[in-house]
């Protein structure tokens, strides 16, 4: 079991039904101290589940959670000493920012003058300028009310720190910009953040590791770039954003062949008794036009489609291999010159392929 | 042109509507506040002599001295019950999520919609077989069946917009659960607390047909002017009618003002703002 015995928080066989439905099934998992893990999964994945197990909302009707070896499972969300930064943020609409920073300070009986000391170090943490000690929680912008919630968690100073999508009601940019701020945070304090959201990409930026959930279960575990090199499967893969997946079937020990044509494509490595999956190939590593001709997999096809994506062109091309288009992205001063109705040939490297058997 | 003409039409329209709504509601009470200050025994239009001897019987006598005393007893009395009940009851009707919660919202608004009268009597005889002996305790009783409904439909209208992660996140950061309760459910539904306890009070201060069969032998006002008017008619009926309709408008301004005065501040930051 313990592979690593450095585990902070550890989860054995984590279960939760609901009646005859299972929300979370049978997850395993350690989460080191001071690491930043998410959680990522679509929604009815049990993410959310999950993260209210972890905080003390919801009971698990099976398997056990250790922080520090020590069992959580019966132990309420207020004699935890973990926190969470919720979905909506929760602010208390009544409090001022200073009140809201330092509830649980005033909770845990810390006197009035340094609760406001600590209130205002965590501003000034934050990025907030002091006078907002007094202003009211409703007065402030999308973007300061997430960094008022994150003062108040960290201001119960918690040996973990959770997170809920905070950030997915903020508009693109903002949220941009709060993902770099909270890594950043992260890396200030050294506490353990574990975040859950259904982007991927979210999840990418900030975490150590991430964990991808689906249907209750965890499909797998890994660095960003473990998950984004070695999908595990065609779900993982596709999570990641707009892939090429083509169905195929064994044809020798270096070749596939698409089962919607029988054109054959080489391999990097086939796994062990791998009969019929998927090829993947994301559109970046894709070739187009003369610097495609020279490559070991390739395919002609007709530029259906073309979109600008500001650094790079993106093309859609269909062909006989599969039923969906192919894309293809290049970079807006590579030397391709295509134009819609197109003949093209489009190619990649073996080596920029993903086989996996589901 | 013919814009503005058909927007100063439609102006003139609602000064009209307003004035016409506001002398309907208000000339009947108007009525009555100027017999208070006739000197004729029965009221007369124009009125020729004034006075406000009135006033002096009215605030001299005993017995309506009982009276109010009784009327505030049974009002404040529903009130401070109506409030614990009905807080509790709101939040069963609208926080929380249980089976039987669409039975329960039907069963406790039903006795609104029964006629009181009907349940006054209802009660009268209850009380009788159980050999309870009425007075203004069991007219408490009787109004509080009528009230509590209301109070709970007031108060869940704030509790619906309430959004029970705040308490988990009271919770999480280690309240208890009567730290929750104090620092932030109570706070935050204070408004509805207070504008179903107003109504509490001045339902029961106004009511007739429930205390009419439930307070045995003693009396609220609303039932002696009612005796009064239908035997033995004094000026004193539109003196201490007038009396207190000016007591709840009263009450309800100073509630009113306290409520401005004690959450200016806390509204300033309740108010959201547009950016």
């Amino acid at each position: 079991m313990s592979e690593d015995g450095s585990a902070f928080l550890e989860l054995d066989g984590i279960t939760k039904k609901f009646g005859s439905f299972t929300a979370v099934r049978d997850i395993s998992l350690k989460i080191r101290e001071g690491e930043f893990f998410t959680l990522v999964g679509p929604s009815g994945s049990g993410k959310t589940t999950m993260i209210r197990m972890l905080v003390g909302m919801e009971r698990p009707t099976g398997g056990e959670m250790r922080l520090q070896g020590k069992v959580l499972n019966d132990v309420p969300a207020n004699k935890r000493p973990t926190c969470m930064v919720f979905q909506s943020l929760a602010l208390f609409p009544h409090k001022s920012v200073g009140e809201n920073i330092e509830f649980s300070l005033k909770i845990a009986g810390v006197d009035p003058i340094r609760r406001r000391r600590r209130a205002e170090e965590l501003l000034a943490q934050l990025r907030l300028p002091v006078e907002y000690y007094d202003k009211g929680v409703n007065q402030c912008s999308g973007g300061e009310r997430q960094r008022i919630a994150l003062a108040r968690a960290l201001a119960f100073d918690p040996q973990i720190l959770f997170f809920d999508e905070p950030l997915s009601a903020l508009d693109f940019r903002l949220r941009k910009t709060l993902e770099k701020e909270l890594k950043d945070i992260h890396k200030e304090t050294g506490k353990t953040f574990v975040y859950i959201t259904h982007s991927l990409e979210e999840a990418m930026v900030m975490s150590d590791r991430i964990a991808i959930m689906r249907d209750g279960g965890i499909v797998q575990v890994g660095s960003p770039q473990e998950i984004y090199n070695r999908p595990v499967n065609k779900f993982v893969a596709q999570f990641m954003g707009e892939v090429n997946t083509i169905a195929v079937e064994k044809a020798s020990a270096r070749t596939v062949r698409a089962t919607a044509d029988g054109s054959t494509f080489q391999v990097p490595g086939m796994p062990a008794g791998f009969e019929t999956g998927f090829l993947i190939i994301r559109p970046e590593v894709m070739k187009i036009g003369k610097a495609a001709e020279k490559l070991k997999n390739k395919v002609k096809g007709v530029v259906f489609n073309d979109y600008a994506l500001g650094s790079r062109i993106q093309y859609q091309v269909r062909s006989d291999a599969r039923d969906e288009h192919w894309l293809v992205e290049r970079l807006q001063d590579d030397p391709y010159e295509g134009h819609v109705d197109d003949k093209v040939t489009i190619g990649w490297q073996p080596a920029d392929s993903i086989l996996v058997s589901e | 042109m013919s814009a503005s003409q058909s927007s100063r039409t439609t102006r003139s329209l609602i000064v009209i509507w307003t004035v016409t709504v506001i002398a309907f509601l208000y000339i009947p009470m108007v009525a009555v506040a100027l017999a208070s200050f006739s000197k004729q025994r029965y009221f007369r239009f124009p009125i020729s002599r004034w006075t406000t001897e009135w006033y002096t019987k009215t605030f001299e006598s005993l017995s309506v001295r009982d009276l109010l005393w009784t009327s505030l007893s049974v009002a404040a009395l529903v009130t401070v019950f109506s409030v614990l009940l009905a807080f509790f009851g709101a939040l069963a009707f609208a926080r929380y999520d249980w089976k039987g919660r669409k039975l329960y919202q039907r069963l406790v608004l039903l006795p609104i919609f029964f006629p009181q009268a009907v349940l006054g009597l209802a009660l009268l005889l209850w009380f009788s077989v159980l050999d309870v002996t009425t007075s203004w305790q069991t007219a408490v009783f009787a109004h509080m069946i009528w009230i509590v409904p209301i109070v709970i439909l007031i108060m869940s209208i704030q509790v619906y917009s309430f959004d029970p992660a705040l308490e988990e996140a009271a919770f999480d950061l280690g309240a208890t659960r009567w730290q929750v309760l104090r620092e932030v459910t109570l706070p935050i539904l204070s408004p509805g607390i207070i504008s179903g306890g107003t109504f509490a009070f001045l339902l029961s201060w106004g009511n007739f047909p429930l205390s009419l069969f439930t307070t045995g032998a003693d009396q609220t006002v609303p039932e002696w002017l009612y005796a009064k008017m239908v035997s033995g008619y004094t000026p004193m009926v539109p003196t201490l009618g007038t009396l207190t309709m000016s007591g709840a408008a009263i009450l309800i301004l100073v509630i009113y003002l306290v409520w401005m005065a004690l959450g200016a501040r806390r509204r300033a930051r309740m108010a959201t703002n547009d950016e």
